[in-house]
């Protein structure tokens, strides 16, 4: 796939994807690009990443070691720096599962004013299927002058009290986790674990619309007329909606925000963090199955 | 061994678990996580009635630690002949000990999947062993 196939596929902003071919000739361009790895298989950047790759672990890196939140602007400032990131820096995000936690970190960058990001159109998956170099080599690179940016919580990112005004007003909703823990009959299965939800099904009004289908089977994005139908032909959406995504705990919800804002063009979605392993467990939170 | 060496067990046995398969007349089969968040397994379990583990499988997917160290504890069990109070009695932090610190960082959870998964099998087999208890 090359950039004009992305192009081609007729998103809002195709400035936000890069093709695989388009960062292996980048690879060397680090004063100016960034490309991080960030994925939910925690060892596969030991195992080869791209060369120059620098891995983001949205545990290690990302989260509040304390409290439920992100990091706070000062460790985010450091952890750029120790990345050799500056605010012009152009990072490009992938890694595996569709892409999955490359958007998640990409939505956490946003919200530190980092708006200069790309992913790596089909991710770890497709630059694999290509043959393309994988190295464990660690690049260094040296510490980059980042200042403390200011978080901005507001515009793409919903917190409770956010939904329940969303839910007061009617908003559109979507629901990216699977049918069975949309419907709650996960909660049913009899010994089955339940990770942090006391209560199973999903916030009533919101549409289903499971995350991975926004990606074709090579794990590159579907073109904008095959995300139309899914989410406005499928889920009622329009452009002009005011849409909150969630799912468990917002790491999938970041990936059809990251669809519905720079592939549909989408002015306002935002990503509920606290997801269902919030709602689930809320006392009189209304619930639909 | 380095942190590299134990990086490369864990990804070899992902690759080639030990003891994955249905157990096709195991006593139990319980499931554990979710296939949406590390990984999620199945612990196959047969006992002999006395304490001691007849048969022992696992199916699953998940990312490289979950798996890897899944496929550890099952061939750690088997070889020792653990019985199944003893592998009750086993730690989860010298588990994750064992694995390495440095490799599983915050993935502890995934890290013990399968033997968090195995150890309510045997609380089940127990129960189900003593009806009304």
């Amino acid at each position: 796939m090359t950039e004009q196939e992305i192009q081609e596929k007729g998103y809002a902003y195709p400035e936000a994807l890069v093709s695989t071919e388009w960062v292996q000739q980048k690879l060397d361009d680090t004063q100016n690009i960034r490309i991080v790895e960030s994925d939910e298989d925690v060892l596969l950047y030991d195992i080869g990443h791209v060369p120059n790759a620098v891995k983001v672990d949205w545990v290690e890196d990302l989260n509040d070691p304390l409290t439920r939140d992100y990091l706070d602007p000062e460790h985010f400032a450091n952890l750029m720096s120790e990345k050799g990131i500056t605010p012009d820096t152009t990072v490009v995000f992938y890694g595996d599962k569709n892409n999955w936690w490359a958007t998640y970190a990409l939505w956490v960058f946003r919200l530190f004013g980092h708006d200069n990001v790309k992913v790596m159109d089909g991710g770890r998956v497709k630059w694999e299927a290509e043959g393309r170099e994988m190295t464990q080599e660690v690049p260094s690179f040296e510490r980059s002058d980042y200042p403390v940016p200011t978080r901005d919580d507001e515009k793409i990112r919903a917190f409770r009290q956010d939904v329940e005004k969303h839910l007061e007003a009617q908003g559109p909703l979507v629901d990216v986790r699977s049918p069975g823990e949309y419907s709650g009959e996960l909660l049913h299965m009899p010994d089955y674990p339940q990770e942090g939800a006391l209560r199973g099904g999903h916030i009533p009004g919101a549409a289903n619309v499971p995350w991975a289908r926004a990606v074709r089977e090579d794990a590159t994005f579907k073109s904008a007329d095959e995300l139309r139908e899914i989410y406005e032909g499928e889920a009622s959406l329009n452009a002009g909606d005011d849409v909150i995504a969630y799912c468990r705990i917002g790491e999938r919800s970041s990936h059809t925000w990251f669809v519905l804002t720079y592939l549909l063009g989408y002015d306002q979605v935002r990503n509920y963090d606290g997801s269902w392993t919030e709602w689930g467990n809320l006392v009189r939170a209304p619930i639909e199955r | 061994m380095e942190r590299k060496d134990r990086i490369s067990r864990l990804v070899e046995q992902a690759s080639n678990p030990r003891y994955r398969g249905v157990l096709e007349d195991a006593d139990v089969a319980m499931p554990g996580g979710g296939p949406e968040c590390g990984g999620s397994v199945v612990v196959y379990l047969k006992g002999d009635g006395n304490g001691r583990i007849e048969g022992l499988s696992f199916t699953g997917q998940g990312d490289t630690i979950s798996i890897g160290a899944a496929s550890m504890i099952m061939q750690k069990v088997r070889d020792e002949d653990l019985t199944m109070g003893e592998v009750l009695d086993l730690d989860y932090g010298a588990f994750v000990e064992s694995l390495g610190r440095d490799v599983v960082g915050s993935r502890t959870r995934n890290a013990t999947l399968g033997l968090s998964t195995l150890k309510s099998a045997i609380r089940k087999y127990q129960r189900d062993a003593r009806p009304g208890t």
